[in-house]
């Protein structure tokens, strides 16, 4: 059965998962070797990466380039803030509620964005995004420009030990994995079948009697709310949040890291989120100027990999229409 | 008893007025062809009909139904189905999938975000059935855009039967096709009838005489005449416009 994730062949279906053993086993690994500091970074990469699964999920499944995703990010993470503010501590209402103003966010977005198609959609995404970016400077209360911090972690109960570093690694490992599932089981499903359908031949689905614009609307709306997660999860790990993150350049960050890991490949966010901090961080080591490499880099990798790098290990017939 | 009815329809591209006037009819179980010179404005028609253009003025009904004012696709699911004059199927797809997309718009929601469709027995039954009626069962594991042309149109038409339609527009099915890829397309038009009144948009008259119940003759979008095959030959109006070079 072919799924719009892409095809793996099957002896790589299940290394990404292989992937996420290895993460677990991680924060256990790393003072014995002396990388602590790395518990924190690779966390901050996992946030990262389920950003960027989030818009692949809309821009890979229902071909919508939409360059105003870090908008719902910071729509989850203010979310929290604002809740944080006013005394909710419990994670497990945070991050739901982050989801849920991402989602709404989102659906009043959709609305008007998905009337637009091709750059007018780019544009108007970007529009938003920007919107909601001159909204976060206005909040005085939280901080304005200069960001506001959260002074304790959201707690997550069940025994567990928010501020204990691994823990809260673990919860973050737990709930990418719990996203990466459900979107590779949405790829497999009716909806997913429709929304490559839309991407592929948008007048077509519409002859066939598809709702188009009802199932790309909830597509927006998904891909929105775990964002927001994404976001919640970045101002609990940062413990800090300013309109800076949601300024446009992010969402264009967002997008290069799913070209560079395979648009509409099932691992392509996670990849390319994965590949774009590691590198980063890397070059920054060497240099202030560590953007320049990185282009270079980069343009390298789109020569390589056209389709993205989980493309290069991907059967060569790559992407199923359906 | 009249089944499909377009009367008035009226659409201007600026000072062009493609479709002045358009009225016709086609009854339960017939096929009721269209045709008329380049330009006559037979496109333009098939896309007021499905839905892909607004009429400026005019009505369009299936079965008492006002379609006027709805979408492409609410059409669609309202019995009025068609097929591309450029064939519009999901090239990078296997026909399984392909068929699979199109029984699946019209049976049960897809907002289905979490159960695996590929355990959804009775839709690859009835995709599987689809492939026979238009003869591709041999071909559903291949990539569509692989297929020849003529494969490729079947595959538009059965995409166009999943909704199982009562009104099927045909634009131009017989388009770039060889003669051997033509009477397999044509054989396949007339056993269509049974199911469904079809609309049937072409240019090849020898199919044209040989499907059509009735014919309508399309010239600078109005319709000049409307008559029954022998009516349509012997119309002088209509030779002199169209059928004169054909037909000697």
């Amino acid at each position: 059965m072919t799924s719009v994730t892409g095809h793996t062949s099957a002896r790589l279906r299940w290394a990404p998962w292989a992937v996420f053993a290895l993460l677990a086993a991680f924060p256990l690994v790393a003072p014995l070797l002396g990388l602590d500091f790395y518990v924190g970074f690779v966390r901050r990469g996992m946030v990262f990466a389920m950003a960027a699964a989030s818009l692949n999920f809309i821009l890979g499944f229902g071909g919508l380039a939409a360059l105003g995703h870090a908008g719902f990010l910071g729509v989850g993470a203010y979310a929290l803030v604002a809740l944080a503010d006013a005394g909710v501590r419990s994670a497990w209402l945070l991050w739901p509620a982050a989801m849920l103003a991402a989602a709404i966010a989102s659906a009043i977005i959709g609305l008007v964005v998905l009337r637009t198609r091709g750059v007018y959609f780019i544009m108007s995404t970007l529009a938003f995004a920007q919107m909601l970016y001159s909204v976060a400077v206005s909040l005085r209360a939280y901080g304005g420009d200069d960001g506001y911090n959260l002074f304790e972690r959201p707690a997550f109960g069940l025994g567990l030990d928010s501020a204990h570093e691994p823990t809260f690694y673990w919860v973050v490992l737990g709930l990418l994995a719990l996203v990466m599932a459900l979107f590779d089981r949405a790829g497999r499903s009716r909806f997913g079948h429709a929304l490559a359908g839309i991407r592929d031949n948008e007048t077509r689905m519409r002859a066939l009697g598809y709702p188009v614009q009802r199932l790309l609307l909830v597509a927006f709306v998904v891909a929105g709310a775990v964002a927001g997660l994404a976001g919640a999860l970045l101002v609990s790990h940062n413990a800090f949040i300013s309109p800076a993150t949601m300024h446009w350049t992010q969402s264009a960050t967002l997008l290069v890291m799913v070209v560079l890991g395979g648009i509409g490949l099932r691992w392509g966010g996670p990849l390319g989120a994965a590949v774009w901090i590691a590198l980063e961080e890397v070059l920054k080591h060497f240099t202030e100027y560590w953007h320049l490499p990185l282009g270079l880099l980069l343009i390298a990798i789109v020569f390589v990999a056209p389709r993205g790098l989980a493309g290069l290990l991907a059967t060569p017939r790559g992407t199923g229409a359906t | 008893m009249s089944h499909f009815r377009v009367a008035g329809l009226v659409k201007r591209f600026g000072a062009l007025t493609a479709t002045d006037g358009v009225s016709l009819e086609v009854a339960r179980g017939e096929i009721h062809a269209l045709i008329g010179p380049n330009g006559a404005g037979k496109s333009t028609l098939v896309h007021l009909m499905s839905g892909l253009l607004r009429p400026d003025a005019g009505r369009i009904e299936l079965d008492g139904v006002d379609l006027t004012p709805l979408p492409m696709e609410a059409r669609t699911r309202a019995g009025l189905s068609r097929c591309f004059q450029i064939t519009s199927i999901f090239p990078r797809a296997t026909v399984r999938d392909n068929l699979l997309l199109a029984v699946q718009a019209c049976s049960g929601s897809s907002l289905r975000l979490f159960a695996d469709r590929g355990r959804e027995t009775r839709l690859h039954d009835a995709a599987q059935a689809l492939a026979e009626r238009v003869g591709l069962q041999s071909v559903t594991a291949r990539i569509a855009g692989t297929l020849p042309h003529g494969a490729q149109r079947q595959l538009d038409v059965a995409l166009a039967l999943a909704a199982r339609p009562k009104l099927l527009l045909l634009d131009e099915p017989l388009a770039g096709m060889g003669a051997e890829d033509s009477e397999t397309m044509t054989a396949l038009i007339a056993t269509l009838k049974a199911d469904m009144a079809v609309l049937l948009i072409e240019h090849d008259m020898k199919a044209v005489f040989a499907l059509a119940d009735r014919v309508s003759v399309l010239v600078y979008g109005r319709v000049l005449v409307s008559g029954t095959v022998d009516q349509i030959r012997a119309d002088a109006r209509v030779q002199a416009v169209y059928l004169g070079t054909e037909t000697a």
